[in-house]
């Protein structure tokens, strides 16, 4: 199995929030299938380990350590790619904050942090990668990495939510806006993952929580995102794909 | 006067056009006293003096976190601290190619079509639970947010953060008997498409989307608004009440 394309030429994307989580199991999915990667977030330590697991799965990956709510940061991440690896495929906007707090105690400002990262930074980040394809004529993916809350409601965390429900309906504005410029756009939407944030009650109600009876792994959703960027996708746009583990059912 | 709604308190935001204007009238029939909100003073005062008496017209600008505070403030000390009814009606939509779509725009959007109604219901919640009132708040969503139009990226993004910051507030809101739903509409005859109305070739292509053949007018929104305001819904919380003359049936 591999990304590349036929011609066996390794695909380049941006993947931001790679540090962590989910990210660090999308990073390491696309590596061991053919992408070459630009890996941003706001910590290096963290990139660096991400880093060392893309060229451990045959890739490479680029550190940029860089703040998403700054207005320069789109274009230095896709000149970045340009300028290491010389061409861009694709754009995965994964980087995400939550805070979690009653609603009534919410301060504005959780959710202008809330907003600025998740939602306002994966749009210019969009705006910059198609500036790039539309400009050279060329053909792209993007995958916007949602929630299932992006549907469904959890307690204590309305800016997160707001921000996802923007989130997936951005994804279908530029996914109709795009298609006929050849850029596709979609989003998946994980429920509980098991990365380092995970607590430890999760994992010990997962059987009974999860219809699939355990927690999603950061490579499962590695696993989606690698479809939706790929040519198998090639007619799919504007469209969520929930890894939930079947929680959404219930 | 006595009517569904008599003796509730209602702020409603946006009151000097569309959906707004119609909303304040219908509940001022239904027998609320309103507290209207609009930056547009004189239109504001329009719609208020033809309200009846006893109803108070708020000149706010909403896309300051400081005034949606003290527009809710100012209510609780006008009505000794009980507010029934909130409608998060103001909103913006600003006309940028997405490709060029400017951070200003964005941003200005968010502050008035997202962070406005969340600022509002967050402290008229937190009011309504300290005063053991069992209210209604009610947004205005679009289906813009399913079925994306083109040409104005962020209107169409805060629509699908507003779904969701109702879905998130009636979870968090239930358990004190506080309900939170959205009506989401269709094509509107409103200010905010006026110079679309203008040119009746596009008008009426745009309607064809409609089974109903129509657009529907802001009486017909604020029908719906003034049915979620009421008791009659009682265990209804979360939903979001599409009222689009069948548009997004296909």
């Amino acid at each position: 199995m591999n990304g590349a394309g036929r011609s066996g030429v390794r695909r380049v994307a941006i993947l931001t929030g790679a540090g962590r989580g989910i990210g660090k199991g999308i990073a390491t999915t696309l590596a061991e299938r053919g992408y070459d990667l630009v890996i941003t977030s706001r910590t290096s330590e963290d990139l660096e380990v991400t880093r060392l697991l893309v060229e451990e799965a045959g890739g490479s990956a680029t550190v940029v350590v860089a703040d998403l709510k700054d207005p320069d940061t789109p274009s230095l991440l896709v000149d970045t790619a340009l300028h290491r690896y010389g061409r861009l495929d694709g754009l995965v906007n994964n980087a995400a904050v939550n805070f979690f707090v009653p609603f009534w105690d919410q301060p504005e400002s959780n959710l202008d942090e809330t907003i600025a990262t998740n939602l306002t930074a994966p749009f210019f980040l969009c705006q910059a990668a198609a500036n790039y394809w539309v400009e050279n004529r060329l053909s792209g993916a993007i995958v916007n990495i949602s929630s299932a809350e992006d549907t469904i409601a959890y307690p204590e965390q309305v800016p997160y939510a707001c921000s996802k429900g923007g989130l997936l309906s951005m994804t279908k504005v530029l996914a109709l806006e795009w298609g006929p410029l050849g850029i596709r756009v979609n989003a998946v939407s994980p429920g509980s993952v098991d990365t380092e944030m995970t607590p430890d009650v999760y994992r010990r109600q997962a059987p009974k929580l999860m219809p699939i009876g355990r927690l999603g792994r950061p490579e499962d959703i590695g696993a989606c995102v690698f479809f939706l960027l790929s040519d198998d996708a090639a007619f799919v746009t504007g469209t969520a794909l929930y890894a939930d583990g079947g929680y959404m059912l219930q | 006067m006595t009517g569904k709604l008599s003796g509730k308190n209602a702020i409603v935001t946006g009151v000097a056009s569309g959906i707004g204007k119609a909303t304040a009238t219908r509940l001022a029939a239904d027998g609320a006293n309103l507290f209207c909100v609009d930056r547009d003073e004189a239109g504001l005062g329009k719609v208020v003096s033809g309200l009846g008496e006893g109803h108070i017209g708020y000149t706010a600008d909403l896309s300051l976190a400081s005034s949606c505070e003290e527009v809710v403030a100012a209510a609780l000390a006008h009505w000794d601290n009980r507010i029934h009814i909130l409608v998060n009606a103001a909103a913006i939509l600003i006309r940028e190619p997405t490709l060029e779509h400017s951070r200003k725009a964005w941003d200005l959007t968010f502050d008035v079509n997202l962070k406005a109604p969340f600022i509002l219901s967050r402290d008229v919640v937190a009011s309504m639970m300290e005063a053991r009132i069992q209210g209604a708040i009610v947004n205005v969503a679009s289906i813009e947010a399913v079925l994306p139009g083109r040409g104005h990226v962020a209107y169409t993004a805060s629509k699908g953060a507003i779904t969701m910051l109702t879905r998130s507030a009636a979870f968090e809101a239930a358990p004190y008997g506080i309900r939170v739903n959205a009506v989401s509409p269709g094509v509107i005859a409103t200010g905010m498409n006026a110079d679309l109305r203008e040119d009746p070739e596009s008008w009426s292509e745009m309607l064809s989307g409609t089974p109903m053949g129509r657009h529907g007018e802001p009486e017909e929104i604020a029908a719906v608004i003034a049915f979620l305001a009421s008791d009659d819904p009682s265990f209804v919380t979360g939903a979001i009440v599409t009222s689009d003359g069948g548009w997004t049936l296909h």
